[in-house]
C-alpha cells in the first residue's frame, strides 16, 4: 500500500524542452478540500491535466486508493472516480440542460448495455436533487448553448456532481461569477467536502480563504509551500512570489 | 411547458406510423410490376439515407464512403444468387473466360445460401468495426475521417475492378436467376419483393430510431458536440463511435443485399465515389438529424432525377449542386430543419405569451 | 548494370515523376488546408478548370503553351477568390459543412463545364521538345514529366518564398497559429483567408495546365487527382514540407510496389500503409496548425 487516499509522487512534465512540472508531489487526505494556488504559469492547469489523463507525465506516479493510475486513459481515470470541471466551461452546447446532466450520470458506461436502456436507474432522482442545488430547475429544457456564462459554470458543476466522483478536480469554478453566485458555490463546496475529496485550482485568495482545508502553493512547477490558509498567508516565500519580488527560484 | 410538436416523441412515432402505413399500402393500389420494382429500389435508397442519418446526424461522423458496406453487401448477395443457379461442380461462366477452372476459395462459402447471406451482412460490418476501430482509437475525426472513408471507397473500387477473375471486373456479376429463400422465390418484379424490402426498411428505421432514443443515442449525440468532455465523464468515446459507424454499415449492407436481389446485378459502380456522396446529398437536403426526413430526401432526389430523365440530366445535376450548396449554407438542418422551425413558430404564441404564464408552467414541471 | 537494377532505377525515376505530380496536385490543397483548415473538395475541379483555361486560350486565341500557364493561375485564382468571398467565408467554423459545400461547388463546376464545352475529350498542345523522350543508358523518361518535376520545384520555391519572405506570408503564418491573437495585432484574417484560398486555387490552375497536357481534358478529370492529393495532405499533416515529403514517399513506394506486384495493387498497398500510419500519427508528418485540433 502506497500512502494515503490520493497521492502524486514526484511528477515531471515538459513541453518542447520546457519543464512545466518539476518533481511535484502531493498527498491528499480523504474528504478534504485542497486548494492549488500559484501565480500564472505555475503549472496548475497542467497538474489537473496530468491527474485526469489529458496529458501523460514524463516521470513520476499518480496513485488513487493505492492503485497506480499513471498513464491511464481519460475515461478509465474518470471511471476510477476522478471527475473534472474545465477552466473554460465545457458543456455539451447542442444538448438541453437535462440531457447534459443525464449524460453526466455515467454509472453505466458500457456501450452495448446502454443501447438497450432508455433511461438510467436513479438518474431522475439525482437529476432533481442536483438541478435544485445548482439552481437550474427552471432551465432544464433549455439548450445548454443558450445559457449565460454563470449558468454554464453551474451546469458544469452540476455535471461533475451527477458523475458523483470520489475526487472532484475543479479548475477555477467561480471565474466570471457574481458575488452572489460565488457565495452559493462556497455553500455547496463546504457541504460537499464532508463526503467528497476536492482539489481546486484558484487565483482568488479571498475565495480560497472561505473554503480551503489545505492550501498548496505551486511555483515554477514545483511545490513552494503547503499548510493551512493562515500558515500560507504568513509565509515569506509565498508573499515574495505573489508580490513579484522573486528571491527564491 | 408547451414544446415544439416536432420534438414530441409520441407525435414523432405517430408520424412514422402514418408514413409507413402509406408506403406499405402501395401494392394494394398498383400492381404494375415495373413500378413496384422501381419503388422497392427507392426503399433501398431510403435505407441508405437512414444509415447515413444515424451516423452523421446523430454522431456527427460524416461517412462519404457508405458505398463500401453497400457494395460489399451487394457483391456477397450477388455471389450467393449466382451460386444458386450454378449446377453442382460448375463455376460461373466469366471465371472460365478469365482462365479459372475451379471455384476460388473466396467463392466457396457462397455455395450455401444461409452462409452467403450471413457473410453478406457480417463482412461489411466487420470491416467497419475494424476500420472504424483503428481510426477512432487514433482519434481521427471530422473532415479527416470523411476523407479516409472516401479514400477507402476508391481503394475498394480499384481492387474490385482489378480482381477480374473473381469479380468479373467492370462488368460486374449478373446472376441469371432471382433469389430463392428455401422454397420461395423472391421475384424482383412482384409485390412480394416490394413488401420484403419495405419490411426491412421499416425494421432498419425503427431500430435506428430506438437506438437514437436510448442512452447510447444520447451519448452519441453528446460526443458529436464535444468528444473530449464525454471522455472525461468516463465513456470510451472510440467504442461509441465505432459502434454507431458499424451499425450504420450494417444497415447499408442490408440495403446492398436488397439492391442485388432487386436488380440482379452488381458492379464496381456501387463503389463509385459519386454514388456514396449522393447519399450524403439526399440526407443533407432532407435533414440529417431526422431519419425519416433523410429518407424523404432520398425519395425526392432520386424520384426527381428519374422524372427529368436523361435528356435534362446535366441541368438537373446543376440544379441539385446549387440547391445542395444553398442548403448547406443556409439550412444546415435540411428540409426537416425548416419544418422544425415552422412548427416551433406555430406553437410559440401559446408558449411565450407572457412571463407569468411561463413561470406557472415551469412550476408545474418542477412539481411533477 | 543488369536488367533488374535498370528496372529498379527506372521505377525510382518514375516514382520521382509520380511524386512530382502528387506534389503539384496537392500544393494548393495543402496551403488552403494548412492555413484555413478548409478541406476543399472542389480542388480537383480547380485543376480541371486550369486545364480547360489552357485549352480555351489555345483554341480560341492561339496563345502559346508557356504563356497559358500563368494565365491559368490568374483565372482559376480569381474563380477561387470569388467562391471564397461568396460561400466559404461563411462556413469557417463548420469544417464538415465546408467540405460538403465545396463538394456542391465541384458538382456545379463539372456540370457547368460540361454544358459549355461538352463531354468529349479536349487536348492541350505542348511545344515539340516537351513531348520527346529522354534516354540515358537504359533509363528513360518523358521530357514533359521532367518538366513537371521542374515545375514542382519552382512552385515549391515560390510558395516557400511567399510564406517565409513576404509580409503576406507573415500574416498567413500568424493567422494559422492563432486567429484571435493575429486579429488583435490588426491582421484581417478574413482577407488573409480569401487571398490564401485564391492562391491555392491558382496553384490548382497551374496543376491543371500541366495535367491537361499529360492526359486528356475532361470535365471529370479532377476526380482522378483529388483523392491522391488529399491522401498526400493528410499524410503530410498540412504543412508545405510535410506534403513534399509525403508525395515523395508515396510516389516512390507506389512505383516500387508496382514493380513488384501491379499498379492497382500498389495503390491499394499505399492506402493500407497510410491508414496504418495515421493510426500512430493522426496529425500527419508535420502538423501545420499551432492548435491540437
Amino acid at each position: 500500500m502506497i500512502g494515503g487516499f490520493f497521492k502524486i509522487d514526484n511528477i515531471e512534465k515538459s513541453f518542447g524542452g520546457n519543464k512545466v512540472i518539476n518533481g511535484f508531489s502531493l498527498d491528499v487526505a480523504e474528504n478534504t478540500l485542497q486548494c492549488l494556488v500559484g501565480p500564472n504559469g505555475a503549472g496548475k492547469t497542467t497538474m489537473i491535466d496530468l491527474i485526469s489523463g489529458r496529458q501523460k507525465p514524463d516521470a513520476g506516479k499518480v496513485y488513487l486508493n493505492g492503485d497506480d493510475i499513471t498513464g491511464w486513459g481519460e475515461h478509465e481515470i474518470s471511471r476510477k472516480g476522478i471527475g473534472r470541471k474545465f477552466q473554460i466551461p465545457a458543456v455539451l452546447k447542442g444538448l438541453s440542460v437535462r440531457e447534459n446532466l443525464e449524460v453526466a450520470y455515467s454509472r453505466e458506461v458500457n456501450a452495448l448495455r446502454n443501447m438497450f436502456s432508455m433511461r438510467a436507474r436513479g438518474c431522475a432522482e439525482q437529476l432533481d436533487e442536483i438541478s435544485r442545488q445548482v439552481r437550474l430547475t427552471k432551465r432544464l429544457d433549455v439548450e445548454a448553448g443558450l445559457l449565460s456564462h454563470g449558468e454554464t459554470q453551474w451546469l458544469e458543476i452540476g455535471m461533475v456532481l451527477m458523475q458523483d466522483p470520489a475526487i472532484l478536480l475543479l479548475d477555477e469554478p467561480v471565474a466570471g461569477m457574481t458575488e452572489n453566485e460565488i457565495g452559493l458555490t462556497v455553500d455547496i463546496l463546504n457541504k460537499l467536502k464532508r463526503t467528497h475529496t476536492i482539489i481546486l485550482v484558484e487565483h482568488d485568495m479571498g475565495f480560497v480563504r472561505k473554503i480551503a482545508d489545505v492550501v498548496t502553493v505551486l511555483h515554477m512547477g514545483a511545490l513552494l509551500a503547503q499548510g493551512s490558509i493562515e500558515d500560507i498567508e504568513k509565509d515569506e516565500r509565498v508573499r515574495a512570489v505573489y508580490l513579484g519580488t522573486e528571491d527564491t527560484h | 411547458m408547451i414544446q415544439n410538436p416536432y420534438h414530441n416523441k409520441t407525435l414523432q412515432w405517430l408520424f412514422y406510423l402514418v408514413v409507413f402505413a402509406l408506403l406499405g399500402a402501395v401494392p394494394l393500389i398498383s400492381d404494375d410490376a415495373f413500378l413496384l420494382n422501381q419503388l422497392a429500389i427507392y426503399g433501398v435508397y431510403g435505407m441508405l439515407a437512414v444509415s447515413i442519418s444515424l451516423c452523421w446526424g446523430s454522431g456527427g461522423i460524416l461517412n462519404m464512403g457508405q458505398g463500401i458496406a453497400f457494395g460489399l453487401g451487394a457483391y456477397c448477395m450477388a455471389m450467393t444468387m449466382q451460386m444458386q443457379t450454378q449446377a453442382e461442380g460448375t463455376i460461373p461462366p466469366f471465371m472460365l473466360n478469365n482462365g479459372l477452372d475451379a471455384l476460388p476459395w473466396i467463392w466457396q462459402p457462397f455455395q450455401d445460401t444461409t452462409t452467403g447471406i450471413i457473410l453478406a451482412l457480417l463482412i461489411p460490418t466487420a470491416f467497419y468495426l475494424i476500420f472504424g476501430g483503428v481510426m477512432f482509437t487514433a482519434r481521427v475525426s471530422g473532415p479527416f475521417f470523411a476523407i479516409m472513408t472516401l479514400a477507402t471507397l476508391s481503394a475498394f473500387a480499384t481492387i474490385f475492378v482489378d480482381l477480374q477473375p473473381y469479380t468479373n471486373g467492370v462488368n460486374g456479376i449478373s446472376p441469371p436467376g432471382s433469389l430463392n429463400l428455401g422454397e420461395t422465390e423472391i421475384d424482383p418484379y412482384s409485390s412480394g419483393a416490394y413488401w420484403f424490402v419495405f419490411a426491412l426498411l421499416v425494421a432498419c428505421t425503427v431500430a435506428a430510431k430506438l437506438i437514437n432514443q436510448s442512452r447510447f443515442g444520447l451519448i452519441v449525440r453528446a460526443l458529436k458536440d464535444d468528444p473530449e468532455r464525454v471522455r472525461f465523464l468516463g465513456y470510451n468515446v472510440a467504442i461509441y463511435e465505432t459502434l454507431v459507424y458499424a451499425l450504420s454499415g450494417l444497415i447499408a449492407a442490408i440495403a446492398g443485399c436488397c439492391f442485388a436481389v432487386l436488380t440482379q446485378y452488381v458492379s464496381p459502380a456501387q463503389f463509385e465515389v459519386g454514388f456514396s456522396i449522393s447519399i450524403v446529398i439526399w440526407v443533407a437536403l432532407g435533414g440529417r438529424n431526422s431519419l425519416i426526413w433523410a429518407m424523404f430526401g432520398a425519395f425526392t432526389v432520386q424520384g426527381a432525377q428519374s422524372y427529368v430523365g436523361d435528356q435534362f440530366l446535366s441541368t438537373w445535376i446543376l440544379i441539385l449542386g446549387f440547391s445542395f450548396i444553398l442548403v448547406v449554407r443556409f439550412l444546415p438542418g435540411g428540409f426537416a430543419g425548416l419544418v422544425e422551425t415552422i412548427l416551433g413558430r406555430a406553437a410559440k404564441p401559446e408558449m411565450g405569451a407572457d412571463t407569468a404564464n411561463l413561470e406557472f408552467s415551469d412550476a408545474k414541471e418542477v412539481a411533477k | 548494370m543488369d536488367i533488374s537494377s535498370i528496372a529498379f532505377a527506372n521505377s525510382l525515376i518514375l516514382g520521382l515523376s509520380i511524386a512530382g505530380i502528387f506534389f503539384v496536385a496537392a500544393l494548393g490543397l495543402t496551403i488552403i488546408y494548412g492555413t484555413a483548415g478548409v478541406i476543399n473538395m472542389a480542388h480537383g475541379e480547380f485543376i480541371m478548370l486550369g486545364a480547360y483555361t489552357v485549352y480555351a486560350l489555345q483554341t480560341f486565341a492561339g496563345i502559346p503553351y508557356f504563356l497559358c500557364i500563368p494565365v491559368a493561375f490568374v483565372v482559376v485564382g480569381a474563380i477561387g477568390f470569388a467562391i471564397e468571398k461568396s460561400l466559404i467565408r461563411y462556413l469557417y467554423d463548420r469544417p464538415l459543412d465546408t467540405l460538403l459545400a465545396t463538394w456542391g461547388v465541384s458538382l456545379v463546376l463539372i456540370q457547368g463545364t460540361r454544358l459549355i464545352f461538352g463531354s468529349d475529350p479536349k487536348y492541350v498542345e505542348i511545344p515539340q521538345f516537351l513531348s520527346s523522350n529522354l534516354e540515358v543508358g537504359g533509363l528513360s523518361l518523358g521530357v514533359f514529366r521532367i518538366f513537371i518535376i521542374f515545375m514542382a520545384l519552382v512552385l515549391a520555391a515560390g510558395v516557400w518564398f511567399i510564406f517565409y519572405k513576404t509580409d503576406f506570408g507573415i500574416k498567413i503564418r500568424a493567422v494559422t497559429q492563432n486567429r484571435e491573437i493575429a486579429a488583435s495585432f490588426g491582421i484581417n484574417s478574413g482577407q488573409v483567408y480569401s487571398f490564401t484560398f485564391a492562391l491555392g486555387a491558382g496553384l490548382a490552375g497551374v496543376a491543371g495546365a500541366l495535367f491537361g497536357a499529360l492526359n486528356i481534358v475532361l470535365p471529370t478529370m479532377g476526380m482522378g487527382y483529388v483523392v491522391e492529393a488529399f491522401l498526400t495532405v493528410v499524410t503530410g499533416g498540412g504543412a508545405l514540407l510535410g506534403s513534399a515529403i509525403a508525395s515523395l514517399a508515396i510516389g516512390e513506394l507506389q512505383s516500387i510496389f508496382a514493380l513488384i506486384t501491379n499498379s492497382t495493387f500498389a495503390k491499394f498497398l499505399i492506402f493500407v500503409l497510410i491508414v496504418v500510419f495515421l493510426r500512430f500519427r493522426p496529425q500527419g508528418l508535420i502538423s501545420a496548425s499551432g492548435k491540437r485540433r
